[in-house]
Order: C-alpha cells, then sequence, then structure tokens
C-alpha cells in the first residue's frame, strides 16, 4: 500500500487536528534515561490515568540542555509552558499537583531554554 | 493569574534573593495581589551573570540587575498594567537556531503520525516530484557541506556518485560518532529518526542508488532501537520499499552495527566493517564514490548532514543558504561540555563567535573560573585560545587556528587544565585507537606519547620539543587515512599556542596548572590549618598526619600528588607549588 502525497497530506491534517491542548513531554534520550526519565515518565502517566485527566503524557528526544535532565515540558491551558529540569519522582508528583491541577508553577525547577 | 520568576544569575547574591522573593511576596499581599501573582524561584531564566533577574510571565519581560527598590515599579506596571519597565529591560538574544534540532524535544521519535504533522516527508515528496538533478542542483544552492569533520560539499559529493556508471549504488548514514564528548549524532538519531531516513532516502534518489545503511556504533541501543522502529514503520506505510510516492522509486534500508572503533568514521575503514572486514582503512583514490561497498559507487553522509537535507528540500535550498556565512552555510550542532555551566547541545548559525557559544548559551565556565581554551574537533582538532574567541564559526575559519570544525565537539579547559596533559589524553585515545596498518600512525603516536608521558613526569630535555615537532609531521605527512594525519593536531595546537606551559613542564618542572602529580609538591601552613582533619580522612594513601594541636602534616615520600588535600581544605592552608 504505497502512500500517495495526498495520503501524507490527510494523515498531516487529521494528526494536526487531534493535537491536544494539555501535554506534557518528557526528555527520553539517552541522557534523559540516565538521568532517571522513566522513572518521571511512569509517575506522570499514573497519575494522570489516577486522575483521568484529558492531558497526553508523551516520551520525546533530548532537547539539548543534558546537564538538566531529565527534562519535562509541561504545557497545559491557563498557565505558561515551561520546561522543568532535574525532576525525579518527587518533583513528578508536585508538577500534578500544583502545576497541572492549581495552575501554579513549581519553585526551583524551571529552566529556560 | 501572572508568574514573576526570579533567579540569582551572580551566583553570590543568596540572602538578596531571599529578600527580594520575602519583599515581592508581601508587596503583593499588602496591595491585595496575593491570587493575581505567584512569585517563583527558577533554576535557570536564560539570562547569564545579569544580577538578580526577574520575568514577569506571560508577558515575558525581562528585568536585570533588580533591587527591592524597584519591586513598587515591577507590580505597578507589569503585574497590573501589563506595560513594561523599560529602565530595567532586558532583551534575551537568542543565539541559537534550530534546523537539525528542530524535532528533538518536540515530536515523539516514535511517532510517525508526529513527524509527519511537523511536515515529515514532504521534503522526500518535493525532491521525487522534481528528478534527481534538481535535487542536487536545489543542494548547490543550499551550500551545504558535510557535517562529519572535512566540511565536503555534499551536492558535489551526490554528483560524483550519481556521474558513475553502474546498477548497483549505494548510500550510507555514517552514525560511527566516536569523538570523546561528541553526542550530536545520537541525539538526532534518537530524538528524530525519521528526518535522517528521509534525508537518505533523497540522498538514494538523487544518486541513483536503490540500498541504503545505517552504520551505527552498538555503544547506541537506544538510537539503533528508533531507527529501527522507524524503519519498519516506514515500511509499512510505504514510504520505504517498493514505488515510494508512486514515483517508481524503490528503496530499501538496514542497519549495519558497529562495535565502536574510532578509525570505522574514516569512509574506507567505515566500508571494510560494513562488508564483515577487519576496520582497516585503504589508501584512495579511487574513492568510495567511484568504488565503495562491495566494490560499487557509495556515497556516505554523517546523520547531522542527512537531517538537513530533509529540510533543505523542504523548506528550498535557497533560504537554507542564506544562514550562516559565506563558505559556510546552515547551521551547526556543538556538544558543548567540558567546566562549561551549562553543559548540552546547542545549534547555532553558521558564524556565530565561540564567545557567544560559551557565555551566553553555556553561560560561562563554573564558578566562574577563568576560561583557558576551547578545544573543538575532538581529538582531530585542536585548542583555540582566548584571544581567539571571537572568531566566527566555520570550517575555514577554525582551521586557520590550527583546529577543526569536526563533528561538532566543543570542551571548554580552564585554568586548571593542564594543555600538556590534555594533549596527552587525545593522544593517546588516538593511540589506543590506531588500527596499526600503517607505520607513521601505529609507530608514531606511540613514541609522542611516550615523550609526553616523560614530559610530565618531569624528565622532558629541551630537544623533546623539538622531537615531537618531528614526528608529528612525519605522521601528518605520511599516514594513511585522516586518523593518522590529524592525531598530532592537539599536540601541535597546544604547543602553538601554549608553548610556555611546555617549557615550564621541561625547564622548570613545573606544572602551572597543578594538574600532573610529579611536578606537584603539597605543603600545609601550619598557621593556616586549623586542625580539622578533613584531608588526612581524604588522602587515600594516608600520607597526612596530625591532629587538633600540631596540626597536620604531608609525609612527601608517602604523597601521590593527587591533590584531595586541596581540593577538600575549607582554609587553604593546602599549599600547592
Amino acid at each position: 500500500m504505497a502512500m500517495t502525497r495526498d495520503d501524507l497530506n490527510k494523515l498531516k491534517a487529521e494528526t494536526q487536528a487531534k493535537e491536544p491542548k494539555n501535554w506534557i513531554r518528557v526528555g527520553y534520550s539517552t541522557c534523559g534515561v540516565a538521568a532517571g526519565a522513566k522513572e518521571v515518565f511512569d509517575v506522570l502517566t499514573e497519575e494522570a490515568k489516577a486522575r483521568n485527566m484529558d492531558l497526553l503524557v508523551k516520551k520525546c528526544g533530548c532537547v539539548g540542555l543534558c546537564s538538566a535532565e531529565p527534562l519535562v515540558e509541561v504545557n497545559i491551558e491557563g498557565a505558561p509552558r515551561v520546561f522543568y529540569g532535574k525532576v525525579n519522582k518527587e518533583v513528578a508528583h508536585r508538577i500534578m499537583d500544583e502545576h497541572v491541577c492549581q495552575k501554579k508553577l513549581v519553585e526551583n525547577h524551571i529552566y529556560e531554554i | 493569574m501572572k508568574q514573576i520568576l526570579m533567579q540569582d544569575t551572580s551566583g553570590t547574591l543568596k540572602k538578596e534573593l531571599r529578600d527580594l522573593y520575602v519583599s515581592f511576596n508581601s508587596h503583593l499581599r499588602d496591595n491585595g495581589l496575593a491570587d493575581k501573582a505567584q512569585v517563583v524561584l527558577v533554576s535557570d531564566i536564560g539570562v547569564h551573570n545579569k544580577g538578580m533577574v526577574v520575568k514577569v510571565l506571560p508577558e515575558g519581560f525581562i528585568y536585570i540587575n533588580v533591587q527591592s527598590t524597584h519591586i513598587a515599579d515591577i507590580v505597578a506596571k507589569t503585574v497590573v498594567n501589563g506595560a513594561k519597565v523599560d529602565a530595567l529591560a532586558y532583551e534575551r538574544p537568542n543565539k541559537q537556531m534550530r534546523i537539525v534540532l528542530r524535532h528533538c524535544g518536540i515530536l515523539d521519535p516514535e511517532s510517525i503520525e508526529d513527524y509527519i504533522a511537523h511536515d515529515g516527508y514532504q521534503g522526500l515528496a518535493n525532491a521525487l516530484a522534481m528528478g534527481p538533478e534538481k535535487v542536487i542542483e536545489e543542494m548547490k544552492k543550499s551550500g551545504l557541506r558535510g557535517r562529519g569533520g572535512a566540511g565536503f560539499p555534499t551536492w558535489l559529493k551526490w554528483n560524483l556518485t550519481r556521474a558513475v556508471k553502474g546498477e548497483a549504488k549505494y548510500i550510507i548514514c555514517n552514525g560511527d560518532e566516536g569523538d570523546p564528548g561528541a553526542y550530536m549524532d545520537r541525539s538526532v538519531l534518537e530524538g528524530d529518526p525519521h528526518a535522517v531516513i528521509e534525508g537518505m532516502v533523497i540522498g538514494g534518489f538523487a544518486v541513483g542508488a536503490r540500498n541504503g545503511i545505517f552504520y551505527i556504533r552498538a555503544e547506541y541501543p537506544l538510537a539503533v532501537a528508533r531507527i529501527q522502529k522507524a524503519i519498519d514503520v516506514c515500511y509499512a506505510k510505504g514510504l520505504l520499499g517498493k514505488d515510494i510516492f508512486g514515483s517508481g522509486f524503490d528503496f530499501d534500508v538496514e542497519i549495519r552495527l558497529g562495535a565502536g572503533a574510532f578509525v570505522c568514521g574514516e569512509e574506507t575503514a567505515l566500508i571494510a566493517s560494513v562488508e564483515g572486514l577487519r576496520g582497516y582503512p585503504r589508501p584512495r583514490p579511487p574513492f568510495p564514490s567511484v568504488k565503495g561497498l562491495w566494490d560499487k559507487p557509495t556515497v556516505i553522509n554523517n546523520v547531522e548532514t542527512l537531517a538537513n537535507v530533509s529540510y533543505i528540500l523542504f523548506k528550498g535550498g535557497e533560504a537554507f543558504g542564506k544562514i550562516g556565512i559565506e563558505g559556510s552555510t546552515g547551521t551547526k550542532v556543538f556538544a558543548l561540555t567540558g567546566k562549561v555551566k551549562n553543559s548540552g547541545l546547542v545549534e547555532v548559525p553558521m558564524g556565530t563567535t565561540l564567545r557567544e557559544i560559551v557565555f551566553d548559551i553555556g553561560g560561562g565556565v563554573f564558578e566562574n573560573r577563568a576560561i583557558k581554551a576551547i578545544q573543538t574537533g575532538g581529538p582531530s582538532g585542536g585548542m583555540i585560545p582566548q584571544e581567539f574567541f571571537d572568531t566566527p564559526v566555520g570550517y575555514e575559519s577554525l582551521q586557520k587556528l590550527g583546529s577543526i570544525m569536526g563533528s561538532g565537539g566543543m570542551i571548554v579547559m580552564d585554568e586548571n587544565d593542564c594543555m600538556v596533559d590534555i594533549s596527552k589524553f587525545y593522544l593517546g585515545f588516538c593511540v589506543d585507537e590506531s588500527c596499526g596498518k600503517c607505520a607513521p600512525c601505529r609507530i608514531g603516536g606511540v613514541q609522542m606519547l611516550e615523550i609526553l608521558k616523560k614530559i610530565t613526569q618531569g624528565k622532558g630535555e629541551l630537544d623533546d620539543l623539538e622531537k615531537l615537532s618531528e614526528i608529528a609531521e612525519a605522521m601528518q605527512r605520511a599516514s594513511l587515512c585522516g586518523l593518522g594525519q590529524t592525531a598530532a593536531n592537539p599536540v601541535l595546537s597546544t604547543m602553538k599556542y601554549f608553548g610556555m606551559e611546555y617549557e615550564k613542564h621541561v625547564i622548570n618542572k613545573k606544572c602551572p596548572a597543578g594538574k600532573c602529580a610529579s611536578l606537584v609538591q603539597y605543603s600545609i601552613n601550619k598557621e593556616r590549618c586549623t586542625g580539622c582533619g578533613l584531608c588526612a580522612r581524604n588522602c587515600p594513601v594516608n600520607a597526612i598526619s596530625g591532629d587538633r594541636q600540631t596540626k597536620y602534616t604531608i609525609d612527601m615520600a608517602k604523597c601521590i600528588g593527587c591533590g584531595n588535600c586541596y581540593e577538600v581544605c575549607k582554609f587553604g592552608a593546602v599549599l600547592r607549588q
């Protein structure tokens, strides 16, 4: 089933239309994984599921600031989009509690990239 | 709701930061604005060495050198009215530009839909519609040069392979990244595998190859897994295999693993390795473009080059050619490591200066120590001293300084790094990795390394320096491949720019940076010593003895010069000479 250019554009438009409003991206390259991204990703997905939220948690490549891995980018309606660096389990829980639910930024972990 | 982010970017205003934080909060509370704004301490505000920095979101205004007297102004103007306080405002220069890393950290590398939603495979569709000649024409307009190190124009490489007659041709993606401290290719393979595959298919189409091979080192398991997954899904979607986009063009891709030998990054050795032979380079010509894999015309492109290709065919060569400087177009990804605050990957347009990369993006040196040099190009590159930090980065400009662009490793050295020791490290790396086929590299490297060891042990003689340059020249001229030809570069460039350090090692038997253990003597100043005993507890050979009354002393017979005591002493009582 060869793809045509029309198929490609259709798939592009469909995927773009499905783009979720609220998302969290976890840096999941070797640098992130080595720094503990798996644990962070697991906490975030579990919490999102447990709270039954309209929130996509996805794995991504490395954004570049490897010294601050694991890096997590959070985009929630009603709060600014920010990067959190050096995230561990506790910080991941705080991101869900404070940023995602209360729309308040988590202190001491924000990195501007 | 607004957010007031703040950070002390000087690293010295801990108390002031606390005070500012408290005052901001109380000011907001007193004015009944507590639920209108949140004050947040952040780790990195993206501005360096500008005192206390405050950033207000969502406007994104940045204020520098903020003091408590400014609070009322910031709150009244920005928090309440959304206006800027011009007197404090600062525009953060945006030095980075993402082309190769355009999707890294943004899309899910394991989802082809995500890649397609971000304009993926549009470049390939364009290429197949325009035909091979026009693709090469487009590449020529872009001015893209190979990102693996040598900087050969990509369109020319493709054109050479295209011109050779023959049914079977190959395109290989060189993912054998081996420079110490460099990992941009790994990051691209892991973060945006489809962009590299797309670039490869375009390249294959342009040169007339029907088979593509990813040569990736086995130490990159995640990169291999993601590329494999991407290849599989491409086959399932019909983006690889027969009749791609109904153009009649067939293309197959497979992965070959490398065992991690540095020499296999050299193209003829890489081809030997893919063929299942020992990774030995062979003399060129014939060049791989004429006689490569299985003796068929082969084009070899680096990961970063291919990631650029998919972008160029999507956006057009002309637009790409406008980025960067004359002769070096586009951007370059550097792996910024060493004694720099923010280590990681940076992508800048060609022509950005080294100073901008290290200080504006990297945030400067650890603990604000003095920077000594920047190493570029890995073991084939050289050391660039302070006075040339304003050089715009480009293939020719770095070569003029006795270094190279290389694949993009950039290691920052500070005053505690000894240049003789560093060049010993790089040379040692090349000696380890030398395949041993040709004598200049096999013997010359070992001999140079022996001399450097001698010098760092304080046994150097004056004519050793001459011998070093002599052997280096022989290696440069007579070695078979790039590894041997460039192995001496770190030594030559440090001798050129830091000749004084070599002389101090040889003549005065001293290591100015205090790195070479045999040339350094440690002693304890009894007046400064408080008798805490921290040094004694950190001495690995129990050479330090004493107590709170008599203070501590170092037994020189036992001391191995590791410098642990010097590092841990909080009172500056350990002296290094």
